[in-house]
């Protein structure tokens, strides 16, 4: 029950109050970029769940059972990103080989994703954090699902950025990150909320 | 195929390149890292001892420490301990870190982590500092923080206790309820420690409290500092027992007393105040009663929102006299309410009367709880009252 | 190289593309470690150091580094030089290396630093890309410099952890917090904008034509955009 309460912690705290994108600014770059349609955002998000689901699943045991067994964990950073381009690498040829439906819906914003901060961000954080192989998987999922609730809330309101009359300057980038801030602000209403709810 | 091997390699050239590189700048880095972390490790402990010029882990293991304690850290130079303990406190664990000087004086105690709610644990600490055994145990609690402050000096005496185990002395760590069920265990052995008191139903005053072992091996009598087993054939086992007479008479008074359920349909005036009522086959009774418990505001119907109820456990002998009186259930506030659970107040309504029973010392902030309890009490007399009459 | 070209090369990246503020890369450090001058400096020179080590090394081994196996290369280059750095920072400045925290780690997956190993060190000589390393790495330290500047002053009353008395009363904490950064950013890149009238070649979204993906990128919206191009 107790470890229950825990994994609910973790799961609420990372898609509400430390939301990879608008609290922690990870993965800001698709969140700003493949934000414009809802069928975008959303194939992105889940496609980035996804592969952190996958990397964590495979990085975690990689941290505990080889680099700290042979006392080597400055490979860290080395090793994750490898590991993560190159199941993002596989993950794409099975996707294209295995159903492609599939692949035209999610395949496409795969190789986005190797270089994406969220993910690898994820995986060292578990490391940093000390999660169990559990908590680490759970908090994973909800970064993954953190990052698509912010991808779709923000691609609703970007389609009304779209058809307003902007003065030149903010036009673009600049009324985008301001509108960003706004969803951010929104988040931070969540802070306290999680350990009220179980605490 | 030639050329993807050819890639390959280059590929695994650079590899072994930057992997090398990384090993060389890590046999660099690696021995200042540990002494920076050794650094900041040391800070927290510096911060409760301020002098201290290095420390070492003590395993705690060889020796048998208060349950709080989690590390401990020997000061390198003989100058003492510091101790890190896990104390519960208003609902959530405080951890804190002690320093004990050679002297046995607290030399700083702070409170690294903690979810509780007032913040008086952040600065409570600082008073302990230059404090030995004796001034700790006269450190005045926070009112208003009573659970969080009370648990804070509970951990620094642990401190305390620690420090003079580790330097070899002899220290009785046992917390109160533990030393009651050892001397219980020593006048009857064959409760191996499963006592409870014995809710009296019946007037017995051989004795301050009778004990029951759970495991139905028999009594401990309670006489002053004096602990008298009883087995469970009414045989004393201790030696020159003044009043052993009575002490046989009132087990067997015990062993034979049985209880009859009333049934309460009967009393419609009551469904709504009483739990349960008894009656033993001596005529006396036990009622069960609700009182409104803090944050109940006036009415009979069930708020579970907005409080709830305190039931109390009360014996009347057929004269209105109560015999014993015990809280079954609270939900008061931490801290301040739930002192009515204790003993030291419930006790007090022992022997009053119907005309007394409002002579008792009220739960220091806590009027409303008081009052339910009082409100309680003031039920299971009326109960008492037509139950008995109806007997009649 | 003509100096005067070599000029171009290193305050292309202060100025014309700077990074950040022009060519919209690296947005993660830039929001998340500006609440303080002091984080953002370290930040920016870290990655300094780190783009300017890959630069070199990529632009020294672009003739044998395969052309299919270069992106893996360039990873595992640059997550090498970031570790490096991440472990020099850890013994000799340990109070920058906790308050950068994952962020350090997280160089690696800059875009700026894959993005100048792709554009440019991989085609252009050692020199040429050390100076392009330096000149993109300033642009990006001296944008997160006015962005922490910025969003201490207004939002914590000091700078460099030196506390401003005067600013105490006036002080905008929402700034110094998540929501502010993205806010600040958006209001420095319409500054940008406003003071060069429009010469800084500026995007009217965060299309694919800055995109360091658009070669192995295959949405389809992608290619057709660049054909309309």
């Amino acid at each position: 029950m107790e470890q229950m309460k825990i994994l609910l912690i973790i799961l609420f705290s990372a898609v509400f109050v430390d939301n990879y994108v608008l609290s922690r600014f990870l993965g800001i770059c698709p969140f700003l970029g493949v934000s414009k349609k809802f069928d975008q955002a959303s194939g992105m998000g889940i496609a980035v769940t996804v592969v952190m689901l996958i990397a964590t699943a495979v990085t975690w045991p990689i941290q505990y059972f080889v680099l700290n067994a042979l006392n080597m964990g400055y490979l860290q950073n080395i090793v994750f990103i490898l590991v993560i381009a190159t199941l993002v690498q596989i993950l794409e040829m099975l996707l294209r080989k295995l159903s492609p439906a599939l692949y035209k819906g999610l395949g496409v914003y795969l190789p986005l994703i190797t270089t994406n901060c969220a993910v690898l961000g994820v995986t060292i954080n578990n490391i940093i954090d000390g999660y169990s192989f559990a908590e680490s998987m759970v908090s994973s999922l909800g970064c993954g699902l953190g990052f698509l609730l912010a991808m779709v809330l923000f691609s609703g309101l970007r389609s009304r950025i779209n058809e307003s009359n902007i003065p030149t300057p903010f036009r673009g980038l600049a009324v985008t990150l301001i509108a960003a801030s706004f969803i951010s602000l929104v988040f931070m209403g969540f802070s306290g909320i999680v350990e009220n709810i179980f605490g | 195929m030639k050329k993807n091997i050819k890639n390959l390699s280059v590929f695994v050239c650079i590899c072994t390149v930057i992997t090398l590189l990384l090993a060389v700048t890590n046999s660099i880095t690696a021995p200042i890292i540990e002494k920076n972390q050794n650094a900041s490790a040391n800070a927290a402990l510096l911060e409760v001892m301020p002098n201290g010029s290095g420390f070492e882990t003590v395993d705690k293991s060889s020796y048998t420490l208060p349950a709080t304690v989690t590390e401990v850290w020997k000061e390198t130079s003989g100058g003492g301990y510091v101790v890190k303990l896990v104390t519960s406190g208003y609902g959530s664990d405080m951890v804190i870190m002690c320093g004990v000087g050679a002297d046995g004086v607290v030399t700083g105690a702070k409170c690294i982590s903690s979810n509780e709610t007032l913040g008086k644990e952040k600065t409570y600490g600082e008073s302990f500092a230059g404090k030995d055994s004796a001034a700790v145990d006269a450190t005045d609690i926070i009112s208003g923080a009573t659970k969080t402050t009370e648990a804070y000096k509970n951990a620094v005496k642990d401190a305390l206790n620690t420090a003079i185990i580790l330097g070899g002395g002899d220290v009785d760590i046992r917390t109160e309820e533990q030393i009651l069920q050892d001397n219980l265990t020593a006048a009857l052995p064959t409760g191996e420690g499963t006592f409870e008191k014995l809710f009296l139903v019946e007037d017995i005053d051989v004795s301050d409290s009778i004990y029951v072992a759970t495991n139905g091996a028999g009594y401990v009598f309670v006489i002053g500092d004096t602990f008298i087993g009883v087995d469970a054939d009414g045989t004393i086992l201790a030696d020159g027992v003044e009043n052993a007479e009575a002490i046989t008479a009132a087990v067997a008074l015990i062993q034979s007393t049985t209880l009859e359920e009333i049934d309460l349909s009967a009393y419609p005036d009551l469904q709504k105040t009483v739990v349960s009522a008894k009656k033993t086959s001596t005529g006396n009774f036990v009622i069960e009663t609700k009182g409104a418990g803090y944050g109940i505001k006036g009415g009979d119907e069930y708020h579970p929102a907005s409080g709830e109820y305190i039931i109390v456990r009360v014996s009347i002998n057929p004269d209105g006299k109560i015999i014993d009186c015990l809280t079954v259930y609270e939900a008061e506030t931490d801290g301040l309410g739930d002192a009515c659970a204790s003993e030291s107040f419930y006790g007090q309504f022992d022997g009053k009367t119907e005309e007394n029973y409002t002579e008792i010392d009220a739960i220091s902030k806590a009027t409303m709880t008081t009052k339910g309890y009082i409100q309680a009490i003031e039920r299971a007399f009326a109960a008492f009252n037509i139950l008995n009459g109806g007997e009649q | 190289m003509s100096k005067n070209k070599s000029l171009s090369v290193l305050t292309n990246g202060i100025l014309k593309e700077n990074p950040v503020l022009v060519l919209i890369l690296g947005t993660c450090p830039t929001l998340a470690t500006t609440t303080k001058v002091t984080d953002a400096l370290g930040m920016g020179l870290a990655a300094l150091v780190v783009l300017l080590c890959s630069n070199v090394f990529i632009s020294l081994l672009r003739k044998i580094i395969p052309e299919t196996m270069r992106i893996p290369c360039y990873i595992v280059i640059i997550a090498g030089f970031v570790t490096i750095v991440k472990m020099l920072i850890q013994a000799f400045l340990p109070d920058l290396y906790s308050s950068l925290g994952v962020y350090l780690d997280l160089i690696t997956v800059n875009c700026i630093i894959l993005g100048r190993a792709e554009m440019f060190a991989g085609k252009n000589s050692v020199a040429a890309s050390a100076l392009d390393g330096i000149g993109m790495g300033t642009g990006f330290t001296l944008a997160l410099f006015a962005m922490a500047t910025v969003r201490e002053v207004f939002g914590a009353a000091s700078f460099a952890g030196i506390s401003i008395p005067f600013m105490e009363a006036y002080k905008i904490e929402f700034l110094s917090k998540a929501p502010g950064g993205l806010l600040v950013y958006g209001l420095l890149i319409a500054l940008v904008y406003a003071v060069t009238k429009g010469k800084a070649p500026h995007k009217v979204s965060f299309s694919c034509a800055g995109c360091d993906h658009r070669d192995t990128c295959k949405i389809e919206t992608c290619s057709k955009k660049e054909a309309q191009a």
